[in-house]
């Protein structure tokens, strides 16, 4: 049937633009929300566990052990440390990771000192910057000898 | 000849008719050319014979030879290391414990092992070494400009992925030297503005342990292979539509048949071949011993795409102002044809290439610092 040319044809096509244009923002917000939202959980499981050392108080062996002024290395979890011994009674735990770029320090008991391989930075038995690049000093663990055995608070 | 009416005989069907009634043989042709060969659109409406012939009948630029084939060793140099790979993940296990051992068992203990694994090593060196040569080479001849920039950022982009492949590949063989490598490898990812410290925060802390080796492995194995090859395909697809550069001698328009171009390809993969096989053979990469993340080795440098940066984090005051720079510098070069306007003329382009050069020599020169910096 042919449409009379006088009458007016209403087009149910032809949104307001306005609304067009808020659907269309809707549309794009939810979209962005579910973006964001599938970025999270895929962080989330991305995400690698926190290495955390479980112990609180390491063993570092028996005090007879040590010579004096003799220095070990205790490979502990994430926080390697070195146990010095001072002299008869006294010991001494000192981080084994330098502070710079996190390479493992060498001691060297002629000189009481850790020396790093990797950029030659040197620190003394308390932890203080000698020389090299190292920004901060190294931090001490609390250490103690209970019937001969050294016990480090990490 | 190709008319609608044209029916083949029974007698001389073969398999290839047979199956181009079935499958669009040329649409196949078209997507694996995507990847290297043919730098022309191909007409996926033909049969793959016509195409093969079309293809073979166009015309190359005689240029393209020499240096300005870098992408085609880059591509051959991809392929490679995609097939000694796979063959290595055959015998490879990614845990701290099991990493060198079964890097050790594939080098010493299975026939041609060593072969396989330095041909790897030495590929991805020369991967490095061309991909970075080629955006010099694009860049000296000013190939960023419309309407070829997205060439230009592909290209960067595929340094980008080749480098983080080397980064992440050196660590796998969990090798003392590498591992620390790594180590102060990623030092200088950490400044990085933003990105360091997402991807530490993705790594579960800062310490290289057995989460960050399965990362590496699997952005080694299955992420970056696959970013390159759809950058190598968005290269083609550029190509197709902007064609070959013509940056020969001045009013060099003479064309060779591409059967000619194919066989001075073909020379230049066995050259390519001869090169890498001698190097696997005669300058073997060494191992160090298993890595003991409780012991760092003297004597251990970062990758050599990583001293120059290494130079300013160790020399400037503040780590994030070095991150910066980098952060900074890599973005600039990656937008180098959005920036990088201005006319055509000889000096402008003299300027350009000079401040070019420059770039490169404040480098190489930082690149020296830090070789002499790590050996003191």
């Amino acid at each position: 049937m042919p449409i009379p040319e006088d009458r007016p044809i209403h087009l149910p096509a032809a949104d307001p633009p306005d609304r067009r244009r808020v659907l269309t923002l809707l549309s794009q917000a939810f979209l962005a929300l579910w973006g964001l939202g599938a970025a999270a959980v895929v962080g989330a499981y991305l995400k690698a566990p926190e290495k955390r050392d479980a112990e609180r108080t390491v063993s570092a062996g028996l005090l007879d052990d040590y010579r004096v002024g003799e220095g070990r290395l205790v490979r502990h979890g994430v926080t390697p440390f070195y146990v010095v011994r001072l002299d008869a009674t006294r010991v001494l735990a000192l981080s084994a990771v330098c502070t710079h770029v996190r390479c493992i320090l060498g001691y060297d008991p002629a000189h009481r000192t850790l020396v790093c391989p990797c950029h030659d930075g040197r620190f003394d038995l308390s932890g203080n910057v000698l020389s090299g690049p190292p920004p901060r000093p190294l931090p001490g663990y609390p250490a103690s000898v209970r019937a001969g055995e050294i016990f480090v608070q990490v | 000849m190709n008319g609608p009416g044209r029916q083949d005989p029974p007698a001389r069907a073969s398999w290839v008719d047979w199956l181009e009634q079935r499958v669009n043989l040329s649409e196949i042709f078209s997507f694996l050319t995507h990847f290297g060969l043919v730098y022309t659109p191909v007409d996926t409406h033909k049969p793959v014979r016509e195409v093969l012939r079309d293809v073979a009948a166009k015309p190359v630029p005689r240029y393209a030879h020499g240096a300005r084939a870098l992408g085609l060793l880059a591509a051959i140099l991809f392929g490679l290391q995609i097939v000694t790979g796979v063959l290595l993940a055959y015998y490879y296990r990614p845990t701290p414990e099991a990493a060198f051992e079964s890097t050790r068992t594939i080098v010493r203990d299975l026939p041609g092992g060593w072969f396989i694994h330095q041909m790897h090593a030495w590929g991805s060196w020369l991967l490095v070494g061309v991909i970075v040569l080629r955006l010099l080479r694009l860049f000296w001849e000013g190939l960023y400009r419309a309407p070829r920039e997205v060439l230009w950022c592909c290209a960067v982009a595929m340094t980008w992925v080749v480098i983080q492949s080397d980064f992440t590949g050196r660590l796998l063989t969990w090798d003392s030297h590498t591992y620390w490598s790594t180590v102060r490898g990623l030092e200088v990812v950490w400044a990085i503005p933003i990105a360091g410290p997402v991807l530490a925060f993705l790594l579960g802390g800062r310490t290289v342990n057995e989460d960050v080796l399965i990362r590496f492995y699997v952005l080694h194995v299955m992420v970056l292979p696959a970013f390159y090859a759809a950058f190598l395909y968005l290269t083609f697809a550029t190509l197709r539509r902007v064609g070959l550069s013509r940056t020969g001698p001045a009013g060099d328009e003479r064309t060779i048949h591409y059967r000619e171009h194919l066989y001075s390809m073909t020379m230049l993969t066995v050259g390519l071949f001869a090169i890498l096989v001698t190097l696997a053979t005669l300058l073997p990469l060494r191992f160090h011993g298993a890595a003991d993340p409780y012991v760092t080795p003297g004597g251990v440098r970062p990758p050599w795409y990583m001293l120059a940066p290494y130079v300013l984090l160790q020399r400037l005051p503040l780590p994030w102002l070095s991150g910066l720079v980098l952060l900074a510098a890599a973005i600039a070069v990656l937008l180098i044809p959005f920036w990088l306007r201005g006319g055509e003329t000889r000096e402008h382009r003299l300027r350009i290439r000079l401040a070019g050069a420059g770039v490169l020599l404040v480098w190489l020169v930082l690149s020296v610092l830090g070789a002499l910096l790590e050996r003191s």
